[in-house]
């Protein structure tokens, strides 16, 4: 056993949050799990032990918070994201059921029928931003009536989630200048929780009604409303607008789908595969154990580099080609496990409509002029992509 | 090699069935169907059987 190597740039400033691949590669150079120097824990960033510690949810904790600082990791408290064993399983029915694959069967036609909307406003216009005109366009169009978000302040919402996402970082300036908007969002969810100003019949009102059963606390239900919110939106907004980008800029495989649209739910997992919309999420370690041969001291954190592992040479042939035949399927994007992303299906079926939508609509996507990447410390989107959509 | 299925933390993603289809598959109300429940996976589909474990977004399949 010999301790991780150190990787001393800092993967979290603004520039690496720009171009974080080259640092990943570098860090990968180093071994499977690396010290940040900067950031004082060790980062997991080999494909096979990110798995690992995915998987061993009894020594990887997530209860303490699976951010990198101890404020937003104690303000989230109550999450699903920040739970584990019973607690998490119970929370993860409570909403996670009507997020399943099967429970979301009712509404492929619905959300096929909204994406096919989106392309069309899309094509009627010369050029378009793919991120605000199409990615954001469809998971806002109905996301918040699933979960029964009030109709009244959803402004709000896009700069609020990402907030909340932003302070799961390291304490760095990003986070403490995204804190007040993430604050703002709990007070809301709070709010709306006290008033019952959910949507009749959305997830928000199952909530309400299973802590008026006693099966949870009213206490409980502010975090549970983000915790099915805030990720639901900034997410699925990169996969598909990195998509648009990719697509639009690798016509060969533009082509391979159109000659076989089969190639859908795998080119999916293609695109959370080469630009991971989740950076890293952090565990606490239980126990002394090893991981790839290093010593992970009880009660340190490391940090599982999703968007590292996606990328790793020992994994995956040319890691950084995007290539829509090769199979994804061992992608960690959406995480795995126990704690594997609750919401993988909707995004997939989003996804997936927005290209068969494409895909009946549309001949090629052209480039306009160059993308622009935002800011965040966890979630990597794309903030603006000049296109414009040239129909079939 | 048996494949031992958890049922309650299956969510139903499928991606077994595009794996191994002759061992996972998802019936008409997208509920798991293990053709091989309680029985050793036969030989010629025991890497397929792998893969399909692999894959399982919440790791509700594993090696029995």
């Amino acid at each position: 056993m010999t301790s991780a190597p150190t990787y001393r740039p800092d993967v979290y400033s603004p520039s690496a949050i720009l171009d974080p691949y080259p640092h990943y590669r570098r860090m990968r150079e180093l071994g499977p799990v690396v010290r940040l120097s900067k950031q004082r824990v060790h980062a997991v960033v080999h494909h096979a032990p990110c798995k690992e510690v995915l998987l061993a949810d009894d020594v990887f904790r997530s209860e303490r918070g699976v951010g990198l600082n101890p404020v937003a990791n104690r303000l989230s408290r109550g999450t699903t994201l920040n739970s584990d064993d019973e607690d998490h399983e119970r929370r993860r029915t409570l909403l996670a059921s009507r997020l399943t694959p099967k429970a979301l069967r009712s509404m492929r036609e619905e959300v096929q029928a909204r994406a096919d909307a989106v392309v069309d406003a899309a094509l009627a216009l010369d050029e378009v931003d793919g991120v605000a005109d199409i990615a954001r366009a469809l998971p806002t169009s109905f996301v918040p009536d699933l979960i029964g978000w009030p109709r009244e302040g959803r402004e709000n919402l896009l700069p609020w989630a990402g907030a909340t996402f932003d302070v799961l970082g390291p304490l760095n300036g990003r986070t403490l200048r995204a804190a007040p908007r993430s604050l703002a969002m709990m007070r809301f969810a709070r709010s709306v929780v006290r008033r019952r100003d959910v949507l009749p019949g959305s997830m928000g009102a199952d909530l309400l009604g299973k802590a008026d059963e006693g099966a949870i606390g009213h206490g409980e239900c502010p975090a549970l409303m983000i915790d099915y919110l805030a990720p639901s939106l900034d997410t699925t907004i990169s996969a598909i607008a990195s998509a648009l980008w990719l697509l639009a800029t690798h016509p060969q495989q533009w082509s391979a789908l159109q000659s076989d649209p089969s190639l859908v739910p795998n080119a999916v997992n293609e695109v959370v595969r080469i630009e991971s919309p989740l950076r890293a999420f952090a565990r606490r370690v239980a126990v002394d154990t090893t991981i790839a041969g290093t010593p992970l001291r009880a009660g340190s954190r490391v940090v599982v580099f999703y968007a590292s592992a996606n990328r790793d040479e020992r994994a995956w042939d040319r890691p950084d080609e995007f290539d829509v035949t090769r199979d994804a399927t061992q992608q960690l994007g959406f995480g795995q496990g126990a704690h594997g992303c609750a919401g993988q299906g909707l995004a997939r079926l989003e996804t997936q409509s927005i290209l068969r939508s494409l895909l009946e609509r549309v001949d090629r996507i052209e480039l306009t002029g160059p993308p622009t990447w935002g800011q965040n410390n966890i979630i990597h989107a794309l903030d603006r992509l000049p296109i414009r959509l040239v129909a079939a | 090699m048996k494949i031992i299925a958890d049922y309650d933390r299956c969510e139903g993603h499928g991606l077994c069935a595009d794996q191994a289809p002759d061992v996972f598959d998802l019936d008409d109300e997208g509920d798991l169907v293990h053709h091989f429940d309680d029985q050793d996976v036969p030989s010629a589909l025991e890497d397929a059987a792998l893969r399909a474990v692999d894959s399982c977004p919440v790791a509700a399949l594993r090696r029995g």
